[in-house]
C-alpha cells in the first residue's frame, strides 16, 4: 500500500496561501498522477528507502557543483512525496543531472541518480513541454541509436557539431574515410556506425523497440523524430518479412 | 601502537588492511540467484570458460575473469570516435594468442542514450542486454565488456532480471519472438580487468621504458559506483580502500602514479552534456580534473578506462588551453597505455591521431620517435589512397 | 550438577559489574577473561577519560577491578576461554582452556558479557582512506592519544591546526548492512573535542554529523559545553571523502544547513566509528546456542521489559553483548543480569 500526502504544506506563503511553485497552472492531480506513475516502476523500491539529509549524495555530484542542482534536495522530495517539489524537479532540476550515480554511494542506500532516471522517463513518456525542450537538439542521437544500433558514428565528427574541441575535429572529418579504413579491426571499416552491425541484428533491436513500448515513448517525445524512425524500421522489417 | 613519547609510527605502516571476508558481505552473491533462477528453468547462465583467472572484488569474493574465447563488446565512443582504444584491445589479445570475437551481431547496450534522455524503459534496456548476451552465447565466446556504462548498465539489468519476475517475464517473451533464450553470463566482465588480471603478463612483455613516466588514475563511475561489489579491489592497492583496476597495470609497467584530490570526481562526462550541454562538460573536466592534476601531481598523462572518459578529458581541453588554463596532459585507456608499452605502433594501432590533446612529449618519454612513427603511417595512408591495399591489416600494423 | 556459581564470561566493565553484583548478593562467581588483563575496552583500547562524567578510565577500572579481586567469592581466571557449555539451568558444566589445559566448572547460571569491538573503517562506504592516510585515525587511536597527553598531527609529530570528527561511521549505514545507531559516538565525540581544545588551544576542531545523538544529561554535560565553552564547530552534514593534498588533507561533504558542497582542509581527521559485536560475543553465542539478530548482537527473550534474559534459561546477556550500549546502560544491565543470576538459583532451591 502506498500514502500519498495531500498538497504539501511545506510551501505555505506568509500571507496564510499555498504556493504552487512555477507550476500552478497544472492541476495537482495531473501532478499527483505523474509522482504515482514514478513510484509505479519496479525499481522505485530499490532507488528510495528514506533521507535523514547527510549530504553524502552533494559533495560526491558534479553537477551540484555546477548548476543549482540538489541530489538530496530530490531524494527528499521524493521521500516527503510532496508532489508539487517534485513536479518542479521534474521539469526544472532532472536533466542537469549527469548520471554518474556517484550518489549511490548513498548510507540509506537510496539512488537519486536512479529516481531521476525514472522521473525523466515519465516526463518523456507524458511529453512534458520542458523534456521536449531537453531533447531538442539530441533527436539525431536518438535516430542514430534507434536505427543503427549504435550511439554515435565517426561521421558525426564535424566541427560544425563540436566547434569546442579544436581543429583535430576538422582534420578528423577531412580524412575519415581513409582514416577508417586504416583501423585493423574489419568491424570498424563503417563511418556511419561505431561498428558494422548485421542486417539480422538490426531486425532483432527493431522488434525490441517495438515490443517495449519505446516507440511510443518517441512518439510523445518528439512526432517527427517518431515518424522518421518509424519509416526506417517499417521498411527494414517488411523487406524481411514482418508485418508491422 | 605505543604513545609514550612524541615519535609516532606512521599509523599505515601498522594498521595493516584487512582482507574482506566474502562471509560478511553486505551484499548477496548474484551468481546464486543467477544459478538458483537456471535450476528453476527461467534462464540460461552462460559459464566463463576455461582458463580464467581469479581476482577478488570488494566484499572479498571471487571473480573469473576468462583470459580467452571472449565475445567483444564494442563501445559506441571507443568505435566511433576514439578508435584505438578498441584496437589495442585486440592487439593485446592478439599478442598472447587468445581466441577471440569481434562480432557484427552486436548492438550498443544504448545506455548513454538511457542515460542522457530517458528515451526508453526498463523492458526495452533489458531486452537489449538479454539480446547481446544471447547473440554471445549463441557463439560459445563469453562476452567480455569494453564500455564502462554498458558493465554498469548491465550489472543494474541483471539486478532487475533477476529480482523483478515481472520484467523476467516480459523479456523473456521478447526474447522468444526473437527465437532466443533468456541468457545471462556467469560475471560480468570489463576488459580493463582483463588487463587487470594480465598485468604480470603484459609486464613480462614489456618492451618500452616507462619508469619515468608519472600518470593520473581517473577511474570510470559506471565501472565502480554501479553496483560496486563487482569491481576488482586489492588490499595492496591503496590499502584495498579504492578500485584496484587501472592503477594495477599502471604500477605494473613501471609508471608512478600521480595522487590527486579531486580522484572520485566524474569526468563530466554528463551523457547528454557531452553532446548537448557541452559547457558543463568542458568545465568539469578541466577544472575539477585536468587542473587539479596538474596542480598536484604534474602528470605526464591520464590513464583511464572508460570510452566518455578518455573523450571528455581529452576533448575537453582544446578550449581550456585557449583560455591559458592550466592544462594539456594527453589523456589515454589502460588499454593503449599497456599497448605502447608492449611495443605497439602508436598510431596503427594506438592511433592517436584520433586524440587531441598534445600527445608527443609523452610518446618521447616513452623513447617513441612520433615523427618517424607517423611517416610510416602515411605510407599506409598513401597504399589506402591510391588503393594498393583496402584495409590496413594487422600483419601490416606489425610490420 | 547443581550450582549455585554464577559463571560471568568476560571481565570488561559489564563482567566486572555482574562479578561484584553477584557475589555481592552471595553466590560464588568465576570470572572468566580472554585476554591477560581485566578491564574490557577502556584498558586494551587505552581510554583516556570515560563519557560522560569525564572520569579517568583508568582509575574507574582499577577501582571495578579491585572490588572484583578483593572479595573472596570471586575467582578471576585470565587468559582463558570458554570452550563448551553443557547442562541446564542450575546446572550447567562450563568447559575452560587456559595456557593448552582444560578443566571444567558447574554453574547454576551464566552471564555473557562479551561486549563489542569498534567498526573497522576500512569497510566504510565512503572514501576516508583509513589504510592510506596516517593522519584519519579512528576515535578508539584519538583516545589512545588523548591518554598519552599529547595529540599531534601522525604523520609529521606536529600540533594540528584543524581537526574534524566524521559522525556515524559505519553505523546507520544500509550499505555496510549496520542500520543501527551505536549511542556513544556522538558523545565520545564531543567528549574528544573538548579534550583536544583543551591540550591544543589553538586547533580549530570540527565535528561533521547528522544528528546530534545527545540524550539526557549528555546534553548539558558535553555538548552545549563543548560549543559554548570550548567553541567546537558543529557542522550539519556528513564527509564524503577524504583525500591527500599538499600535506593535509582535503575533506569534502555538503554544509546541509547552508545548502551548498564545501571542501576544507584539516591536519588530522578522526572518524567515529561505532559499535560492532566483539569476536567474543560472536564466538559465544555460538557455544551457548544463543540467537543473535542480523547484526550478530545477541537476542534477548522479551527485549523491552527484561533486557538481560536470552532464550536460553538459566543464561543472560548484558552490556554491549546485546547491542551498542554506553557505560551506564552496560552498568545498568550488569546488574540486573546478576540479580536475576541469583534469583534464579535460588528459587531453583540450590542455597546462595
Amino acid at each position: 500500500m502506498t500514502v500519498t500526502s495531500p498538497p504539501s504544506q511545506f510551501t505555505a506563503l506568509p500571507g496564510g496561501g499555498i504556493a504552487h511553485g512555477s507550476y500552478a497552472d497544472v492541476p495537482y492531480e495531473d501532478k499527483l498522477a505523474l509522482w504515482e506513475e514514478v513510484k509505479a516502476d519496479a525499481r522505485f523500491p530499490d532507488y528510495m528507502y528514506g533521507c535523514y539529509e547527510c549530504g553524502i549524495c552533494v559533495a560526491a555530484c558534479p553537477s551540484a557543483r555546477f548548476y543549482d542542482f540538489s541530489p538530496r534536495k530530490i531524494a527528499q522530495a521524493a521521500a516527503r512525496e510532496d508532489v508539487e517539489l517534485v513536479f518542479e524537479q521534474m521539469n526544472d532540476d532532472v536533466w542537469n543531472c549527469s548520471q554518474c550515480f556517484s550518489c549511490n554511494r548513498c548510507p540509506r542506500q537510496n539512488s537519486p541518480g536512479g529516481l531521476i532516471t525514472l522521473l525523466r522517463e515519465v516526463a518523456v513518456r507524458n511529453g512534458l513541454t520542458t523534456a521536449k525542450d531537453a531533447l531538442e537538439g539530441y533527436g539525431r542521437v536518438v535516430y542514430k541509436i534507434m536505427t543503427t544500433g549504435t550511439q554515435i558514428s565517426p561521421d558525426m565528427l564535424q566541427p560544425d557539431a563540436f566547434p569546442d574541441w579544436g581543429p583535430d575535429v576538422e582534420k578528423t572529418s577531412d580524412n575519415l574515410e581513409l582514416w577508417r579504413r586504416a583501423l585493423p579491426p574489419e568491424t570498424l571499416h563503417t563511418t556511419e556506425m561505431s561498428w558494422q552491425v548485421s542486417d539480422e541484428t538490426l531486425i532483432e533491436l527493431y522488434l525490441i523497440w517495438l515490443h517495449s513500448d519505446v516507440m511510443d515513448m518517441i512518439e510523445q517525445a518528439d512526432e517527427g523524430l517518431h515518424m522518421i524512425i518509424l519509416d526506417v524500421m517499417e521498411e527494414t522489417l517488411e523487406d524481411a518479412g514482418y508485418e508491422v | 601502537m605505543t604513545t609514550t613519547d612524541n615519535t609516532f609510527i606512521p599509523l599505515s605502516e601498522i594498521r595493516k588492511p584487512p582482507v574482506p571476508d566474502p562471509a560478511k558481505a553486505p551484499t548477496e552473491d548474484i551468481r546464486e540467484q543467477l544459478f538458483a533462477l537456471e535450476d528453476a528453468g527461467e534462464l540460461i547462465v552462460q559459464r566463463v570458460p576455461e582458463p580464467y583467472i581469479e581476482v577478488m572484488t570488494k566484499y572479498g569474493r571471487t571473480k573469473k575473469i576468462p583470459e580467452q574465447m571472449t565475445w567483444h563488446h564494442k563501445s559506441c565512443g571507443q568505435c566511433g570516435h576514439i578508435p584505438g582504444y578498441s584496437t589495442s584491445i585486440f592487439w593485446l589479445n592478439r599478442q598472447f594468442g587468445m581466441s577471440y570475437m569481434d562480432p557484427t551481431d552486436q548492438t550498443s547496450c544504448t545506455a548513454w542514450n538511457y542515460y542522457a534522455s530517458a528515451t526508453s524503459n526498463a523492458v526495452a534496456q533489458a531486452g537489449v542486454a538479454s539480446r547481446n548476451f544471447a547473440a554471445a552465447y549463441a557463439t560459445g565466446y563469453f562476452p567480455m565488456i569494453h564500455c564502462g556504462t554498458s558493465y554498469g548498465h548491465y550489472k543494474e539489468t541483471r539486478h532487475e532480471i533477476v529480482h523483478h519476475e515481472e520484467l523476467r517475464h516480459k523479456v523473456r517473451d521478447i526474447m522468444g519472438k526473437l527465437n532466443k533464450p533468456l541468457v545471462m553470463p556467469e560475471e560480468i566482465v570489463h576488459y580493463s580487468e582483463w588487463i587487470h588480471a594480465m598485468r604480470d603478463r603484459i609486464a613480462e612483455r614489456q618492451v618500452r621504458d616507462f619508469s619515468s613516466i608519472t600518470a593520473s588514475i581517473h577511474p570510470a563511475c559506471h565501472y565502480y559506483k554501479l553496483v560496486t561489489e563487482d569491481a576488482i579491489y586489492d588490499p595492496d592497492i591503496y590499502g584495498g580502500q579504492r578500485t584496484a583496476t587501472v592503477t594495477g597495470i599502471v604500477e605494473s609497467l613501471g609508471s608512478t602514479v600521480g595522487d590527486y584530490s579531486t580522484f572520485f570526481d566524474c569526468c563530466g562526462f554528463g551523457f547528454r552534456h557531452i553532446l548537448v550541454q557541452r559547457d558543463f562538460s568542458r568545465s568539469f573536466a578541466t577544472q575539477r580534473k585536468i587542473e587539479v592534476m596538474k596542480e598536484e601531481a604534474n602528470p605526464d598523462v591520464v590513464i583511464t578506462h572508460d570510452t566518455g572518459c578518455v573523450t571528455t578529458l581529452d576533448k575537453s581541453q582544446f578550449a581550456a588551453k585557449a583560455h591559458q588554463r592550466n592544462v594539456g596532459v594527453p589523456v589515454l585507456s589502460d588499454a593503449q597505455f599497456a599497448a605502447l608499452a608492449m611495443g605497439a605502433h602508436p598510431y596503427r594501432i594506438a592511433q592517436l591521431h584520433w586524440h587531441a590533446t598534445d600527445y608527443t612529449a609523452l610518446l618521447e618519454k616513452m623513447g617513441i620517435d612520433w615523427e618517424a612513427a607517423w611517416a610510416e603511417f602515411e605510407v599506409d595512408l598513401g597504399r589506402l589512397e591510391r588503393g594498393e591495399i583496402e584495409y590496413l591489416s594487422w600483419e601490416d600494423a606489425d610490420a | 550438577m547443581p550450582s549455585n556459581r554464577v559463571v560471568v564470561i568476560g571481565a570488561g566493565p559489564t563482567g566486572l559489574e555482574a562479578a561484584r553484583l553477584a557475589a555481592e548478593l552471595g553466590s560464588p562467581v568465576t570470572l572468566i577473561e580472554k585476554k591477560d588483563v581485566p578491564g574490557g575496552m577502556p584498558i586494551h583500547a587505552d581510554y583516556a577519560a570515560l563519557t560522560h562524567h569525564f572520569r579517568d578510565a583508568s582509575e574507574a577500572m582499577a577501582e571495578m577491578i579491585d572490588a572484583v579481586t578483593s572479595n573472596d567469592l570471586i575467582d578471576i581466571r585470565t587468559g582463558t576461554e570458554v570452550t563448551a557449555v553443557d547442562g541446564e539451568a542450575g546446572a550447567f558444566t562450563v568447559g575452560l582452556a587456559a595456557n593448552g589445559s582444560s578443566e571444567s566448572v558447574d554453574a547454576g547460571a551464566i552471564i555473557l558479557a562479551t561486549g563489542f569491538q569498534h567498526f573497522d573503517p576500512g569497510r566504510e562506504t565512503q572514501q576516508y582512506q583509513y589504510y592510506e592516510l596516517p593522519d584519519v585515525v579512528t576515535i578508539a587511536d584519538a583516545e589512545k592519544m588523548i591518554k598519552s597527553g599529547s595529540f599531534v598531527t601522525p604523520s609529521t609529530g606536529k600540533t594540528p591546526e584543524r581537526v574534524a570528527f566524521i559522525q556515524c561511521v559505519g553505523s546507520r549505514d544500509r550499505q555496510i548492512g549496520n542500520e543501527y545507531c551505536s549511542k556513544v559516538c556522538c558523545g565520545i565525540s564531543s567528549k574528544q573535542a573538548i579534550e583536544i581544545r583543551q591540550m591544543v588551544p589553538d586547533a580549530r576542531v570540527f565535528i561533521f554529523y547528522i544528528d546530534m545523538r545527545m540524550y539526557g544529561y549528555w546534553e548539558n554535560e558535553i555538548y552545549w559545553p563543548a560549543q559554548e565553552e570550548h567553541k567546537v564547530n558543529y557542522i550539519k552534514g556528513i564527509i564524503t571523502e577524504i583525500l591527500p593534498k599538499g600535506g593535509r588533507l582535503v575533506v569534502r561533504g555538503e554544509d546541509t544547513t547552508m545548502g551548498r558542497p564545501m571542501e576544507v582542509e584539516m591536519d588530522v581527521v578522526i572518524l567515529a566509528v561505532g559499535m560492532e559485536p566483539s569476536e567474543g560475543t560472536t564466538a559465544m553465542s555460538g557455544i551457548l546456542n544463543l540467537p543473535t539478530n542480523k547484526y550478530g548482537f545477541v537476542e534477548t527473550a522479551h527485549d523491552i521489559l527484561d533486557t538481560v534474559t536470552t532464550t536460553v534459561p538459566g543464561i543472560f546477556a548484558a552490556g554491549a553483548a546485546v547491542g551498542p550500549a554506553d557505560l551506564d546502560d552496560s552498568i545498568a544491565s550488569a546488574g540486573a543480569a546478576a540479580a536475576k543470576a541469583v534469583s534464579l538459583i535460588r528459587s531453583a532451591g540450590v542455597p546462595v
